[in-house]
C-alpha cells in the first residue's frame, strides 16, 4: 500500500534577485513498512525532499499525496494537524528538550492533548526500545545513543504511518548507528511503518530496502541522463 | 496533585520547567515585577494610611459649622441678634456657641505675665468634656483651660491663675477635640462671657447632629444673616474635609502613578528576557512544530511562562508589601492591623493584576515571533 505518493516535485529558493532549484521534477513513492535511504552529496535537494515528504515545506510545483490524499496546498493548520497523526520525525541531533525526563520528551507530541493512557504509551515506546530503565531520566544523563533511542519511542508515540529521519546516525559511532539502525529495521518489519531515511551513512544502506540517490535535485538515473 | 495539575495543564510544566532551566535569569525578570508591585501596593497603601490618619483627625469637624464677622464688609463682631437669629434657623438638635474674646495678660502661678487671648463662652459644657475636674453649669465663675495650657504649666483643677490681674481658680481642664478644629480648646483659657464687658461676640461655634444638619444650618444662617451684604463668613468644616480628601487621593493616584513606571520597565526586562529565550531555543521550538505542535500551542507554552513570571513576581511582590503595608500602618496610625482594610485589598490585588496583565502583554510579542518562525528554517539552526 503506497503511503506517500510525490510526483514532479520541483522546489525553487528565491534568495535575493537569484533563483535556486533545489528540487528539479521529483517522483518518490513510499510503501507501508518499507525502509529507504536518500542518499546524496550536500547540496543535493535531500533535506528538501524530506522536509517536503515531511509536510514542513510545500513543493513549488508537482503534487504530494499522503495516503492517497492530495496534501499539496494544504495550510499550516491543516498540515500541522496531518503532520501529527501521520508522520513521526528524528533529527541528527536528536533534539531533545532539556528539562523533560525521557518519558515526558516521547510525551511531548501528545502533551496538548488528553488522553489518559498517553504515559504508559511512552514507558512501553521506551521499553521497547531498550530504555525501560531510563524512563526519568534526563537528556543529559543519557548517552548519544539512548537519546536517540528516546527520539524514535517520540516518533512513534502517534502511531504514524511514517517516520522520517534526517542523518540518524549522523552523531553517533558505528556500533551505536547499528543498533539504531536495527531498531529501525525492526519498527519497519513489525509495525508496517514506512521509514525514510537521509543520510550520508553508506552504512546505513545494509538495512534499507531500497535507496535514491539524489544529486544535484534529480533521482540518480535521470541526474545521469541529464 | 501536583502531577495532575500538570496532566491538565501541560503548557505549564513545560513553561515551569524551561523557567527553571535558567533560574537566575527567571528571577531577576520577575524581581522587576516584584519591585513594581511593591512599589505600587506600598505606595496606595501608604496614601490610605496618611489619608485615614489626617480624617481621624478631622474627623470630628464634618458637623461644625462657624460663623465669623466680615471685616469686608465693616463687620468686626456678632450682635447678641445675630446669635438669636442664628438659633431660630438652625435645625433642630443643634449647639450653638457664641464665643467671646479678647487680649489680657495672663499669669501661670509663678510665672511672668504673658498676653494671651482669653476667650468667653456660655455653656461649654454643651461643647467640651473636662479630663480632670467638672465644667460648672451654668458657668459662671473660674476657668477652664485646654489640655497643652495645663500641661504646659503644669495646672490642675483647684489651681489659680492671675488673668489681667484678677486671681481666678481652675475649674476643669478639657479634652482635646480634633486637632484642626477651631473650637479644640487644646490652647486655650475660657472664661465666664459675664466677665466680659464687650457684649458683641467674636465668633459663633455651630454643632449640628450630622453633616447633613450642619450643612442646611449653614444654608440657613447664610440666607438669614446675609442679606444684600455679606455680612458674616460661614464655614463649613466639613468642606474642608471633603477637600483634604480630595487632595489626598489625586496625590495617590500621582503616586501609584508612577510607581507603574517601575512595572513598565519590568515588563521591558521581561520581553527582552523571553525573546533572548525564543532566539535560544529556536530548534526546541522548530522541533516542537514538527512534531505536531499548532501555533497557538507554541504561544499557550510560551505565554504560560509569561504569567508564571508575573504570578511568581507578583506573589512575592504582594507578600512584601502587606509586610510594608503593617510597617506603614503601624508608624502612621499606630495600628498595624488597620492594613487589613477593603480598600488596601484592593491595591494589593490590583498592582498583582496589573504586574500579571504587564507580564502577559510582554510576553506576547516573542511568543507570537516564537510561533510564526517557519519550522524548516528554525530546525536549519
Amino acid at each position: 500500500m503506497t503511503v506517500i505518493d510525490a510526483h514532479g516535485v520541483v522546489k525553487r529558493y528565491r534568495t535575493g534577485d537569484q533563483t535556486l532549484e533545489a528540487l528539479k521534477g521529483i517522483d518518490f513513492r513510499l510503501d507501508a513498512g518499507e525502509f529507504v535511504s536518500i542518499m546524496g552529496p550536500s547540496g543535493s535537494g535531500k533535506t528538501t525532499l524530506l522536509n517536503i515528504l515531511g509536510l514542513l515545506s510545500t513543493p513549488t510545483e508537482g503534487r504530494v499525496l499522503l495516503d492517497g490524499r492530495d496534501v499539496t496546498d494544504l495550510g499550516d493548520r491543516k498540515r500541522t494537524h496531518l503532520r501529527k497523526r501521520t508522520i513521526g520525525f528524528v533529527f541528527q541531533h536528536f533534539y531533545l528538550l532539556p528539562t523533560l525526563t525521557a518519558v515526558e520528551n516521547v510525551e511531548v507530541p501528545r502533551l496538548f492533548d488528553h488522553d489518559p493512557n498517553r504515559t504508559q504509551r511512552a514507558e512501553d515506546l521506551l521499553t521497547r526500545v531498550g530504555l525501560g530503565d531510563r524512563l526519568d531520566h534526563r537528556p543529559d544523563q543519557l548517552s548519544g545513543g539512548q537519546k536517540q533511542r528516546v527520539a524514535i519511542a517520540r516518533s512513534l508515540i502517534n502511531a504514524p504511518k511514517v517516520v522520517l529521519a534526517d542523518e540518524p546516525t549522523g552523531s553517533l559511532d558505528r556500533d551505536t548507528g547499528r543498533q539504531i539502525l536495527d531498531e529501525f529495521r525492526r519498527i519497519a518489519d513489525e509495525d508496517d511503518v514506512a521509514i525514510v531515511a537521509v543520510t550520508h551513512d553508506e552504512l546505513v544502506n545494509e538495512y534499507v530496502d531500497r535507496t535514491v540517490n539524489l544529486v544535484d535535485g534529480l533521482v540518480g538515473e535521470e541526474a545521469l541522463d541529464a | 496533585m501536583l502531577e495532575e495539575f500538570y496532566r491538565r495543564f501541560p503548557s505549564v510544566l513545560m513553561a515551569r520547567r524551561n523557567l527553571t532551566r535558567t533560574r537566575m535569569r527567571s528571577l531577576l525578570a520577575s524581581l522587576g515585577i516584584v519591585i513594581g508591585v511593591l512599589a505600587i501596593a506600598s505606595l496606595g497603601m501608604f496614601g490610605v494610611a496618611l489619608q485615614y490618619s489626617i480624617s481621624e483627625n478631622l474627623g470630628g469637624l464634618g458637623n461644625q459649622v462657624i460663623v465669623s464677622p466680615n471685616p469686608e464688609a465693616d463687620v468686626y463682631n456678632l450682635t447678641e441678634r445675630d446669635v438669636r437669629e442664628i438659633r431660630r434657623v438652625s435645625e433642630p438638635g443643634t449647639t450653638v456657641s457664641p464665643v467671646k474674646q479678647r487680649r489680657e495678660p495672663v499669669s501661670y502661678g509663678r510665672g511672668e505675665n504673658r498676653t494671651d487671648f482669653v476667650y468667653g463662652v456660655g455653656q461649654p459644657a454643651e461643647v467640651y468634656n473636662a479630663t480632670e475636674g467638672r465644667i460648672p453649669e451654668p458657668f459662671q465663675s473660674g476657668a477652664l483651660v485646654g489640655q497643652s495650657v495645663a500641661d504646659e504649666h503644669d495646672i490642675q483643677p483647684g489651681n489659680t491663675i492671675t488673668v489681667n490681674g484678677t486671681s481666678v481658680r481652675v475649674r476643669a481642664v478639657l479634652e482635646s477635640s480634633g486637632s484642626f478644629s477651631q473650637l479644640n480648646p487644646d490652647n486655650r483659657i475660657y472664661l465666664p462671657v459675664s466677665s466680659f464687658e464687650e457684649s458683641n461676640y467674636a465668633q459663633v461655634y455651630v454643632t449640628a447632629e450630622s453633616g447633613t444638619a450642619a450643612n442646611e444650618t449653614a444654608i440657613a444662617v447664610r440666607e438669614s444673616l446675609n442679606g444684600r451684604e455679606e455680612r458674616v463668613r460661614v464655614q463649613e468644616l466639613g468642606d474642608i474635609v471633603d477637600q483634604v480628601n480630595e487632595t489626598f487621593s489625586i496625590i495617590n493616584t500621582v503616586l501609584t502613578g508612577i510607581a507603574s513606571i517601575s512595572l513598565l520597565v519590568a515588563g521591558i526586562s521581561i520581553l527582552n528576557v523571553m525573546l533572548m529565550s525564543t532566539v535560544e531555543r529556536r530548534e526546541e521550538i522548530g522541533v516542537l512544530r514538527a512534531v505536531g505542535y499548532q501555533k497557538r500551542d507554541v504561544l499557550k507554552v510560551m505565554l504560560m511562562e509569561a504569567t508564571l513570571l508575573g504570578v511568581l513576581g507578583g506573589l512575592i511582590g504582594v507578600g512584601l508589601s502587606l509586610l510594608a503595608g503593617l510597617a506603614i500602618n503601624h508608624y502612621t496610625v499606630n495600628d498595624a492591623t488597620a492594613v487589613f482594610r477593603l480598600i488596601n485589598g484592593a491595591y494589593l490585588l490590583g498592582a498583582f493584576a496589573f504586574g500579571v496583565v504587564v507580564s502577559i502583554l510582554s510576553g506576547l510579542y516573542p511568543a507570537w515571533k516564537a510561533a510564526s518562525e517557519e519550522p524548516v528554517e528554525a530546525l536549519r539552526g
